[in-house]
C-alpha cells in the first residue's frame, strides 16, 4: 500500500464512531441487569427461609442417620446389603455453541399504540439451539428450544 | 487487576463491568449494524437484541465478545430485512427520509466538513466494500475475523478492503476538485 493510501487509512482511523444513546444503553440494562427487591417483605421471606431450609436437611439427616431400630430390620429383611455408593461428580459441560434460526416472520398488520401512534406488529417464530459439551468426554447436549417474538414497530408517514 | 476486554465482561454481575465494556464497543458495533440495516433505529434494535442475546446464551463460549456479538447483530439484521420486505413502501421511504441517521461518526472540533464528505462518499461506496472497510478500520477485525464473519476468503476481504480505501481516496479528492 502506498504512503498516501496509508496517510488516508491513519485520516480514517481518527475518526471516531458516533456514540451510543443513551436509551439503547438503558433498554440493554433491563433487559440483562437482575432486579432487586429490597423491600421488608423480601427480606422477610429470605430470613424466614433460611432456617426453614435448615430445619428441613436437618430432619432428613436425622431420619435417614438415626431411623428407629424396626425399620431398620425390615429396610435390612428388604433389600441386600450393599456397599453405599458415592455419587460421582456432575459431568461438566460447557455451551460451545449457540444459532439462532428464523423459522417464520408473520406480518400481523396495523395496530395503535396506547397513544394513537400507528404500529406495525410482526411476529417472529425462532429456533434456538445451544450445544453443551464434555471437554474431558466428548460427550454432547444439544437444546433446542422454540421461540416466539412479537414485535411492534412504529410507523411514520413523513 | 483484570483489563483484558473478555475479564471484563465475566467479570459483570453488576450494572458497572458490562456497561464499562459497551461504553468502548458499542459505538463500534452500531456503526457495523448500520451498514447490514437500513435506519439507525433498526441498527440500534439489532445491536440490543443481539448484545442480550449473548449477555443471556454466549457469554461462557469464552473468547473475545466483540466478534460473536458481531455475528448476532449481522443475523438480526438479516432478520430485520426480511421484516422490512413486508413493509409498505411509504413507510421504507419514510425511514429513507428520517433526519439525523446520517451521523456515523462523531462531529470534529475542527475540519468537520471533511468528516460530513468522509461518511458521504463512505455511503457511495458499494455495499460488499464499504462493509469490509468498516469492519477493518472500526471494527478493528483481521482479514481472517473479517473473512469468518462475511464467508469470504481473507484474500478476498483483503482486496474489497484495497478497493474500498482507493476508491473512497479518489471520490473524495473528486469532490474536493468540483466542489
Amino acid at each position: 500500500m502506498d504512503e498516501e493510501l496509508e496517510q488516508f487509512e491513519a485520516e480514517l482511523r481518527r475518526l471516531r464512531p458516533r456514540a451510543v444513546d443513551h436509551r439503547l444503553c438503558d433498554a440493554i440494562a433491563k433487559k440483562i441487569v437482575p432486579v432487586r427487591t429490597t423491600n421488608l417483605l423480601g427480606r422477610a421471606r429470605t430470613w424466614i427461609a433460611l432456617p426453614v431450609a435448615a430445619a428441613l436437611v436437618g430432619s432428613v439427616v436425622y431420619f435417614t442417620t438415626f431411623s428407629p431400630p424396626g425399620s431398620r430390620q425390615l429396610a435390612s429383611a428388604a433389600a441386600p446389603t450393599s456397599p453405599i455408593a458415592v455419587p460421582s461428580p456432575a459431568p461438566q459441560f460447557k455451551p460451545v455453541a449457540a444459532r439462532n434460526i428464523l423459522v417464520s416472520a408473520t406480518d400481523e398488520g396495523l395496530v395503535s399504540l396506547a397513544d394513537g401512534t400507528p404500529a406495525r406488529r410482526i411476529r417472529q417464530s425462532y429456533v434456538d439451539t445451544i450445544t453443551w459439551q464434555n471437554a474431558s468426554t466428548k460427550a454432547s447436549l444439544t437444546w433446542t428450544v422454540p421461540r416466539e417474538e412479537v414485535k411492534v414497530v412504529p410507523v411514520s408517514y413523513q | 487487576m483484570k483489563t483484558t476486554r473478555t475479564d471484563l465482561m465475566e467479570d459483570a454481575h453488576g450494572n458497572s463491568a458490562w456497561s464499562q465494556w459497551f461504553e468502548v464497543h458499542g459505538p463500534k458495533l452500531l456503526l457495523c449494524a448500520r451498514q447490514w440495516t437500513r435506519s439507525l433505529a433498526d441498527a440500534e434494535d439489532a445491536v440490543q437484541e443481539a448484545f442480550v442475546r449473548f449477555w443471556r446464551g454466549q457469554r461462557e463460549l469464552g473468547g473475545e465478545p466483540f466478534p460473536l456479538v458481531l455475528t448476532s447483530i449481522r443475523r438480526v439484521a438479516f432478520d430485520l430485512a426480511r421484516g422490512n420486505l413486508r413493509r409498505t413502501r411509504r413507510e421504507l421511504r419514510a425511514l429513507d427520509a428520517a433526519e439525523g441517521d446520517g451521523l456515523l461518526f462523531e462531529p470534529l472540533a475542527e475540519g468537520d466538513e471533511r468528516r460530513r464528505a468522509i461518511e458521504a462518499a463512505l455511503k457511495r461506496l458499494p455495499d460488499e466494500q464499504r462493509e469490509v472497510l468498516v469492519l477493518k478500520i472500526w471494527g478493528e477485525l483481521t482479514f481472517a475475523q473479517i473473512a469468518g464473519q462475511l464467508g469470504i476468503s481473507p484474500n478476498t476481504a483483503a482486496s474489497r478492503y484495497r478497493y474500498a480505501l482507493t476508491a473512497l481516496r479518489h471520490d473524495l479528492t473528486e469532490t474536493n476538485c468540483h466542489g
